[in-house]
């Protein structure tokens, strides 16, 4: 408990620093960027006139730094400023989408990661063999696709040729089970096809090396059934690093689902941080990236507790 | 794609040093699985495409030379023709080169720059490695077709830029393992009794460590690799990718997208493309992996 | 292929001609007293049901605030919540909207009289200060105003009455009554600065409006056009990507969408419960040369890459079709004041080679700039590179991500895209894109003879003699402008079969934005 403890305090410490380094690089590139906000919300129809009027409005026509000075003392007083491109509260606008966000990728992990895990622990029970060898083509042929081919190819045929599922995925008040399964299977499955592969590789790795073990070739010897040495003496060895390659395909769910997004129009972070971009919007753009490294920071820190808890040996200081 | 990384399973492996010693792998040479073999004969297969491209196409790529678009195949054009009736034979042979070319430098590029750095955290310092390692989990948060976005903008679009994208992108994953499977081997006997015979950090790093850290480095260059390629496409999916006229397979796949209702070939051949390519080179690093294992595991990394 | 013809011209021209009094509404009256103008059908519409639309894009930056739209679902957002003085009809005049009469006696001092009994979503009646206050604020710098440039012609804007404004105009326009039918003039509450709900007085209430996400509107029972609206609630998405568009309306997750590429006809047309509605527009692609650099600025180069737009293959390998043929000039043949005898420029790559050589250019590399941004120019200049290789032009194409295209890329290099949208009157089209000193003079062209020309035709009321200036200035953009307008593209929009009241309004797809308040569903 301690050593957990430990970790998580030594953990907050490092996050801290990190969080403050990702907000300088986004900021310097936010700056480096050309144009800014008032040019792209005026767009193709831009005057200089209005361009210079909008600025000033916006306060962008103070130092770089003092901006950012500013953004950053109302972080730490909990107040992440205003969006350029609305003058909506930022804090109002992630709270819109945050939820939306973290929903997709619950439902997508709550299908992939037993799917992964049983995958790579058959395919590792069964090292070598014709049914290891399909498995292990198949996980990486679903990653060999584009997703959004996979997404396309998924709305035409269940969507528009069969008419089961929704094509776009909406935000539902209170959906019963089967609307919220219309409306999501397909991203969900797109987004499987995605992380799946890595997890379940890694998985067939872990167990296999935690096979090759001493202690698990003594368990064979003793003619323990090979399912029996997987589930009970290799597998919970595993856990360490399963959990952190769950950790980083989950990491993904989160900020890397852009496409998946754009195609079944869902009012995610990805596109809200591709929007900030386009916009120049730096106030939301750093907020999101905060959002990502903590949910990062997060998951990997989970992980590690995962593996400290299920393996004694790593207690010890 | 964010950068897909993983560690400890890997380390794990390679601190059971010697699996991989120059001998048994020269001695199993033979032995390469039939998956392997199969994985060599594609990759092998691409590889000749994208050398011959330029000499082998019937048609200039860029060129409009039907006037039906999507067009079966035919004899003329023996794939088909693409959404604004180009040849699309011509046109995946020169995707080809795109993808093998610029997926395989980036690819490169980024596990070649993570081992270094990950040595270079392992045996430097504690502020060195708590440096570098902050930085490249900065890098990680910003999720790469966001960084892409943004890399776009400030440079504009370019096959270096994507490059550089595409490598930066995936430098942090491989930055993660390398360092992981340094730190493991750095306190392995062989290299405490390097320290104890005074050898220096920098020979310890070269001789001692780094050899012991190709294998599986290699395992995820397979991976990554693959996950580069389809970052290429997605970025072509937001108009960030290869600029056309030029397109690599992952462009060829989205400007025909349109076409996949109808079913056409312009959209599900450098589909297949891109997957054999891809399963190609892991099967061949997951061949290589399995005969270069010692007694009969069978397992790769 | 099924185009949608005009059905009732209603023309102010005869009018203008023969009254002192210049009224922005020439047969309206009567018309307007059913609120069908444009519209054909017997049928008595339906009232009840909802439907969802998808526009082409939604963003963070979606707004409430009429002066600030800037993109398609902007503008059909704002048509639902709010209205104009002035609305147009489907020959793109003015018909009356908030306004009942708007009469001039020079074109520069303007009379608004107001509709009575008007309210305000929020029960507040219509007053003058309304107007003064949307009409004021549009040409304030601070307010970031998309049409500041148009609205800096209002020299001043005051209640004089009741029920009555009073608009002065900096010079004569005979043109303000179909500018204010523009969706940036749509009118606010006077005061209005926090645009988080939209108070105004269209068809739609707005419920809930979420930036990047949807506007949901349901019907206002009070509209100033009796009966009107038909339907219960409408929400408006926008999917950027088209093929999701498409599938998401085969699929029946929306109703209506505009935007849709010519390549998914096929499978629209195959599946029975859906219509295509195409509409010929002034929208137009073009190619940009600057006329303040060499060696774009050279007229043996203008003319060649003119002739080397081969026109024929982008229209049928860009667009299959489904445009119309461009001539270098911006005045679609859909306009009245189409100037129909200016000889049709073909693709000549022999006469590009000499008009080359004799520019002194032979094998020049140059870069050419499209982007996404620019609708159809990848395309386009994909094929000019083609054709430019038979004249021994080395062209080389540099596709810019749509990301800061129109502020960093376009017009500032030697050879750009620009993509024009079209403009509800001629004069707006040239004074905003061929006018000399005019921020958005694509190519940097200028020309003299079309300024004098151009500003003799606003205050010119003979509507023959402003046709004649309007050709004149066609043949001068046509034989020395520095932009090449391959093809005029048609809106195309496409609907459930059950979505009823649909005519076109080509200032736009989506009913030129308009849908809101005209379509219902049949049963």
């Amino acid at each position: 408990m301690r050593v957990t403890l430990q970790l998580i305090l030594k953990r907050m410490a490092a996050a801290a620093l990190t969080l403050l380094l990702v907000s300088i690089i986004i900021f310097t590139i936010t700056s480096l960027l050309p144009g800014d906000a008032a040019q792209a919300a005026l767009g193709q129809n831009a005057t200089a006139a209005a361009v210079a009027a909008l600025r000033a409005r916006l306060g962008l026509d103070q130092p770089v730094l003092w901006r950012y000075l500013h953004w950053l003392g109302g972080l730490l007083t909990g107040h992440p400023g205003y969006s350029y491109s609305n003058g909506l509260p930022v804090s109002a606008i992630i709270s819109k989408r945050l939820p939306q966000s973290l929903l997709l990728a619950a439902a997508t992990t709550v299908v992939s990661v037993p799917f992964a895990l049983t995958l790579g622990i058959l395919a590792a029970m069964y090292r070598g063999s014709w049914l290891d060898r399909a498995l292990s083509t198949t996980t990486l042929a679903m990653v060999a696709v584009p997703e959004f081919l996979v997404a396309t190819a998924g709305v035409l045929i269940f969507a528009v040729k069969l008419q089961w599922l929704s094509a776009l995925t909406f935000v539902l008040d209170h959906p019963t089970p089967l609307e919220f399964l219309r409306s999501y299977a397909l991203p969900v499955l797109s987004l499987c096809f995605v992380v799946t592969a890595q997890m379940a590789r890694m998985t067939r790795a872990a167990v296999i090396d935690q096979l090759s073990q001493p202690y698990a070739e003594m368990a064979a010897l003793k003619g323990v059934g090979s399912a029996r040495v997987v589930l009970t003496h290799a597998l919970p060895n595993a856990v360490g690093p399963i959990a952190n390659a769950i950790a980083l395909s989950l990491s993904y769910l989160l900020g890397g689902t852009i496409i998946v997004e754009t195609i079944f129009d869902y009012p995610g972070l990805a596109r809200l941080m591709v929007d900030a971009v386009s916009y120049r919007d730096m106030p939301l753009l750093q907020a999101c990236a905060m959002i990502f490294l903590a949910a990062y920071l997060g998951l990997v820190l989970i992980a590690d507790i995962c593996a400290i808890v299920s393996n004694p040996k790593l207690r010890r200081p | 794609m964010n950068s897909p990384a993983t560690p400890k399973a890997r380390s794990e492996l390679a601190a059971s040093p010697g699996w991989l010693s120059p001998a048994r792998w020269r001695r199993r040479r033979n032995a390469l699985p039939a998956s392997g073999r199969i994985g060599l004969a594609l990759v092998l297969f691409w590889a000749l495409l994208a050398l011959l491209g330029p000499w082998v196409i019937p048609h200039p790529p860029g060129a409009v030379v039907s006037t039906t678009v999507f067009a079966p195949m035919s004899l003329r054009f023996p794939l088909g023709t693409d959404y604004l009736g180009r040849d699309m034979l011509s046109r995946i042979l020169i995707g080809a080169r795109y993808t093998v070319g610029l997926a395989l430098a980036a690819a490169v590029a980024a596990s070649a720059t993570g081992t270094v750095l990950g040595l270079l955290a392992a045996i430097s310092g504690r502020w060195v490695d708590e440096l570098l390692s902050r930085l490249l989990d900065a890098l990680i948060c910003i999720p790469s077709m966001i960084f892409a976005l943004i890399m776009v903008a400030v440079f504009g679009s370019s096959l270096p830029i994507l490059l550089l994208t595409a490598a930066l992108g995936y430098v942090a994953g491989a930055f993660r393992i390398a360092r992981s499977l340094a730190v493991n081997l750095s306190v392995s006997d062989y290299v405490e009794a390097a320290r104890v015979r005074g050898e220096g950090r920098l020979h310890i790093a070269c001789v001692e460590i780094l050899p012991n850290m190709v294998h599986p480095m290699l395992a995820d260059f397979g991976l990554r690799f693959m996950f580069i390629v389809l970052m290429l496409s997605g970025l072509s999916f937001l108009g960030l990718g290869v600029q056309p006229p030029a397109a690599d397979l992952g462009s060829l796949i989205r400007e025909n997208l349109s076409g996949l209702g109808d079913g056409a070939a312009a959209v599900l051949l450098p589909a297949i493309a891109v997957a054999t390519l891809t399963i190609g080179v892991n099967l061949l690093i997951d061949g290589l992996a399995d005969h270069g294992r010692p007694e009969g595991g069978g397992g790769k990394a | 292929m099924k185009y949608h013809q005009p059905r009732d011209a209603i023309r102010q021209a005869a009018d203008l001609k023969r009254r002192q009094v210049l009224h922005g509404f020439a047969a309206a009256g009567a018309l307007a007293a059913t609120g069908r103008f444009g519209l054909a059908g017997a049928e008595t519409p339906r009232k009840g049901g909802r439907i969802r639309v998808s526009s082409v894009s939604s963003s963070i930056a979606d707004t409430l605030d009429p002066a600030k739209g800037a993109l398609s679902t902007d503008y059909a957002r704002h048509y639902m919540i709010y209205s104009g003085l002035t609305q147009f009809d489907s020959r793109l005049s003015a018909q009356p909207g908030l306004a009942v009469t708007i009469d001039s006696g020079d074109a520069t001092l303007w009379t608004v009289k107001l509709r009575q009994g008007v309210e305000f979503h929020d029960g507040k009646p219509l007053m003058p200060e309304d107007v003064v206050y949307t009409l004021s604020r549009l040409k304030d710098p601070a307010t970031g105003s998309q049409v500041l440039a148009i609205a800096s012609q209002f020299a001043d804007v005051r209640a004089t009455g009741p029920r009555e404004v009073q608009i002065r105009l900096a010079a004569p326009n005979v043109d303000l009554p179909v500018i204010l039918a523009d969706s940036h003039f749509l009118i606010i509450q006077n005061g209005t600065t926090d645009f988080r709900t939209g108070i105004g007085t269209g068809p739609y209430r707005c419920v809930d409006f979420n930036p990047g996400v949807r506007t949901l509107g349901r019907r206002n029972p009070n509209y100033w056009k009796p009966g009107k609206p038909y339907l219960e609630e409408i929400e408006l998405i926008g999917i950027s990507d088209e093929s999701s568009r498409v599938n998401a309306m085969l699929a029946g997750d929306v109703q209506l969408i505009n935007g849709v590429n010519p390549r998914s006809l096929q499978r629209i047309r195959s599946s029975s419960g859906h219509t295509i509605h195409e509409t010929q527009s002034g929208q137009y692609t073009d190619l940009i040369m600057r006329q303040d650099a060499s060696p774009t600025d050279s007229p043996e180069f203008v003319l060649a890459m003119k002739h080397l737009l081969d026109r024929d293959e982008i229209l049928q390998a860009v667009f299959l079709g489904h445009a119309v043929l461009g001539n270098d000039q911006p005045v679609p043949p859909s306009s009245r004041y189409y100037c129909p005898d200016i000889p049709q420029r073909r693709y000549d790559p022999d006469r590009a080679r000499f008009l080359l050589r004799k520019a002194g250019l032979p094998r020049t590399r140059l870069a050419v700039f499209a982007s996404p941004a620019a609708e159809y120019s990848v395309d386009i200049a994909t094929l000019l590179q083609e054709s430019a290789m038979h004249a021994g032009l080395d062209l080389h194409v540099d596709r810019v991500p749509p990301d800061g295209y129109w502020s960093n890329c376009w017009m500032k290099h030697r050879l750009t895209f620009g993509n024009i949208n079209p403009r509800p009157t001629v004069d707006m089209l040239f004074s905003l894109f061929f006018r000399s000193n005019s921020p958005w003079n694509e190519s940097g062209w200028k020309n003299s003879r079309f300024d004098a020309l151009l500003l003799a035709s606003r205050s010119e009321r003979d509507e023959a003699r402003r046709k004649e200036m309007y050709w004149e200035m066609q043949r001068l953009v046509h034989d020395c402008g520095g932009v090449g307008i391959p093809a005029f593209i048609n809106f195309i929009d496409a609907s459930d079969r059950r979505l009823r009241g649909y005519f076109p309004i080509p200032i736009g797809g989506l009913m030129g934005y308009n849908f809101a308040e005209y379509v219902w569903l049949d049963e």
